[in-house]
């Protein structure tokens, strides 16, 4: 009798029982010559589980009863170890037929302790056994066996994640269950040892789980749970598939905070024992959309070595919001506003992305901050890991640094990391910006582009009003040498020639540092040659001056678009021209060098004439600190300096005394006086 | 909130005060630009959200001169990655200021110099209970 159990139970999957009934039966065997009988195993291997120091006891208590113990010393799985094991029963009964415990007991110190039962019956070949982890938990472990076949049902009822937490290492990373139950079933079957087929469904309610560091946490989860595997007689390929049903929950995985309810993933696929294939598989995260995705991972090399995801139509705001956002902060699209929708399908093999295709429809991007936008982007972007291909790329209209873009659409070449653009032509205003040999390259530092072209003649009036400055006349056009970004610095390489106020004016080492920065720094040298002033000074309600200038400016530094160095000369022109000043223009030049310029002037003389002549002009600037330190025409160490000197009949000389001036407060006195019809009088 | 406001400001003045007599002389650590002006006063106004989670344990001070997530628990997982943002705002605006004060002061080199100064004024200047980070660990003052 004893015999037939043992190598019934030795075909069954559950070994740790196996091992218990074993050592049952031969007590039982033993128990008809010995009413106490006590059996030590001192240490049995198995490749799943090693168990030593083995303490069984039995006492008859006669009429096939009595009381059975087993102590294990250490039960080691794995890496999991349990020591002091304790199984008691009580009332243990047992008969040719059958073997039953219904008050037994299970005891692992500082893991679980609660009541057990169990009942085997050898005619109809059945093992039940069944735990009470605590009040209104319960599970039930149910086999059935025949020589051929067997199968078996878990059944869980309501119970606490919480314990079970217990039984897992315990890591500072790995998100440990904290809240949390469970219920529902697993089903198996097999013949001889070999496993056939497995399914679940269980439903999680209120899980909450976290790491130490709380990076990786969720709370009030519910879940359902549905899942199989099979495989054919004489086969070693598995089918599996299971769906998870995420009902409801919040969950924060550094850096992503996903909540919601109504999100779905199924699974499905084929296990050979060396790679697992996914097939058809796909996550549908609700407000998104749904993802599909295929691929093979490799077991061995624990990589996937092929990958294929795809997605058709997904909300652009909501993949930004949800998903985007957090991996964008440092870079300048980590406040924008997206609308539109994107597809795209990408093929990964062996860790590389072999190929990439996007789609945009209908997108718009918008910094928050307000430096840049494109509207209504239509693309289709193809890309290959080896090989060239060409993209297609439209917006409608945009802008870059308030400079308005209007509707453009660009064949992009795409060679593996090279970007290259031969023309392309920018509405700019009422002009064009005329790129040329544009070629962008993604190194480790991230993105380098360089290009070079020319500006088509704009509206000064235009340009000034939407740049929201002081407007003015006249067209800006020009010749753009080559431009390259080295992933920090803009910088041109030779000279940036531009026409305006039927001057030109000659940009040298123009350097701009982090462009979308937090503080954008922009460096130049500046020559303005032949500058008509009646078109400078035209619209500005700054009084008329007819002439030309030249202004130098050196060592020229903003910092945030606002000047923080430089040094400035402005001086009349050489050559034949009318020079004359309004009444206006020079008390209002008086007034920008402060109280006393105004003093070598006669405000009596002033009311006579309307417009004076004058031989020459000179302004001179250095900035330092927010302090201008001003000079005239010449370079004059005195304390007072000429900026305008008289020439002609009537002819008026201004001197200014002031030689130092905040700099606010002379942006401030232009704003005035540019802002007010009325020339300020001091 | 406005008593936020006086104490990061009361924060930012002994900052800057107490900074150019650490045997530093050399560089101008209260000198303004634009560029400085617009950042301190994006800390000011971030200051008053990041005060909370200062007193909470989230987030703490480092060596460096930088804010770093300390203990998410101690936040709600909804708000989590508005700590994060918040810290990394915070950070770019840090290390855009010591730059800023480095090139204000014409000596773009000095940056590495000026962020150990203001990291250990930061963490001498924090409130009692905030935590810092001292030879890798974190401490509570």
């Amino acid at each position: 009798m004893s015999q037939c159990s043992i190598s019934s139970l030795r075909k069954g999957p559950i070994t740790v029982i196996s091992l218990i009934l074993i050592t049952c039966a031969l007590m039982l065997c033993a128990s008809a010559a010995f009413p106490r009988l006590a059996l030590i195993f001192d240490d049995i291997k198995h490749p799943a589980f090693e168990v030593k120091s083995v303490l069984s006891r039995f006492v008859s208590g006669g009429d096939k009863a009595g009381e059975i113990e087993i102590v294990i010393g250490e039960l080691k799985v794995q890496d999991y170890v349990w020591k002091n094991i304790r199984l008691s029963c009580g009332t243990f009964q047992y008969g040719r037929t059958a073997m039953q415990c219904e008050d037994g007991y299970v005891r692992i110190p500082e893991f679980i302790a609660f009541p057990v039962a169990f009942h085997v019956f050898f005619d109809a070949q059945t093992l039940t056994i069944k735990g009470f982890p605590a009040k209104n938990e319960s599970w039930e472990v149910a086999l059935q066996w025949n020589n051929i076949s067997w199968q078996g049902v878990v059944t869980i009822h309501d119970i606490s994640l919480d314990s079970i937490a217990k039984w897992l290492p315990d890591q500072e990373k790995v998100p440990m269950p904290g809240d949390g139950r469970v219920s529902g079933n697993v089903s198996f079957s097999g013949n001889g040892a070999d496993l056939r087929t497995a399914a679940m469904d269980l439903s999680i309610e209120k899980l909450a789980f976290s790491d130490r560091g709380g990076l990786h946490a969720g709370d009030n989860i519910s879940l359902l749970l549905k899942g199989g595997i099979n495989r054919a007689p004489h086969q070693s390929r598995w089918h599996w598939h299971s769906d998870v049903y995420w009902q409801q929950g919040e969950v924060f995985w550094q850096p992503i905070y996903m909540a919601g309810s109504d999100h779905y993933l199924n699974l499905q696929g084929i296990f050979d024992g060396e790679t697992i294939r996914l097939m058809e598989s796909a996550v549908k995260l609700n407000g998104l959309g749904v993802f599909d995705f295929s691929g093979i991972l490799d077991l061995s090399s624990k990589q996937l070595s092929t990958l294929e995801l795809k997605a058709d139509g997904v909300r652009l705001s909501a993949l930004y919001e949800q998903l985007l956002q957090p991996f964008l902060r440092n870079t300048a699209f980590a406040e924008i506003q997206l609308t539109g929708d994107v597809d795209w399908l990408v093929r990964v093999e062996d860790g590389v992305v072999q190929s990439l295709q996007i789609d945009f429809d209908e997108v718009s991007i918008v910094d928050a901050r307000n430096r840049f936008a494109f509207y209504r982007i239509n693309a289709h972007i193809p890309w290959l890991f080896e090989g060239a291909t060409v993209a297609d790329i439209s917006f409608l209209s945009g802008h870059v640094l308030s400079i308005p873009l209007g509707e453009v659409r660009v064949p992009l070449e795409l060679n593996q990391f090279d970007i290259f653009l031969p023309q392309v032509t920018l509405p700019v205003l009422d002009g064009h910006l005329k790129l040329e040999n544009f070629g962008a390259k993604y190194t480790e530092d991230g993105w380098r582009w360089k290009f070079n072209g020319g500006l088509t003649p704009i509206s000064m009036e235009a340009l000034t009003n939407v740049l929201q400055t002081q407007p003015m006349h006249g067209t800006l056009s020009g010749y753009i040498p080559e431009v390259n970004f080295d992933g920090n610095t803009v910088s041109v390489n030779g000279v940036l020639q531009l026409s305006v106020f039927d001057g030109s004016i000659v940009m040298h080492n123009l350097k701009l540092i982090e462009p979308m920065g937090l503080a954008p720094h922009l460096m130049a040298d500046i020559a303005m040659r032949n500058l008509d002033l009646e078109l400078l000074t035209g619209t500005f309600s700054f009084g008329k001056v007819e002439g030309r200038v030249d202004i130098d400016v050196q060592n020229l530094e903003l910092a945030n678009w606002v000047p923080v160095h430089f040094d400035a000369h402005l001086f009349s022109s050489s050559g034949s021209y009318s020079r004359r000043i309004s009444q206006a223009a020079i008390e209002n030049i008086s007034a920008l060098g402060g109280k006393g310029a105004v003093a070598a002037i006669q405000r009596s003389i002033l009311r006579f004439f309307e417009e004076f002549r004058y031989a020459e002009i000179g302004w001179r600037c250095k900035l330092r600190l927010n302090i201008c330190y001003m000079g005239g025409i010449d370079a004059e160490p005195e304390s007072r300096y000429t900026l305008i000197q008289g020439g002609g009949v009537p002819a008026i000389t201004v001197i200014g005394y002031n030689r130092e001036v905040g700099w606010q407060e002379l942006i401030s006195r232009l704003q005035r006086i540019t802002s007010e019809n009325e020339p300020i009088i001091q | 909130m406005v008593n936020c406001t006086k104490y990061y400001l009361l924060l930012l003045c002994l900052l800057f005060a107490s900074i150019p007599v650490l045997g530093y002389a050399e560089a101008d650590l209260e000198i303004n630009s634009p560029a400085i002006s617009s950042i301190k006063q994006r800390m000011q106004s971030r200051h008053s959200e990041l005060v909370e989670y200062y007193n909470s344990g989230a987030v703490g001070l480092t060596q460096d001169g930088m804010v770093m997530v300390r203990n998410a628990n101690a936040v709600s997982l909804a708000k989590r990655q508005h700590v994060n943002s918040l810290v990394s705002a915070e950070n770019q605006d840090r290390n855009a200021l010591y730059r800023e004060i480095a090139r204000a002061n014409n000596h773009p080199e000095w940056e590495s110099k000026i962020r150990s100064t203001f990291g250990e004024r930061w963490i001498n200047l924090a409130r009692s209970g905030w935590w810092y980070q001292a030879g890798g660990r974190w401490t509570q003052k």
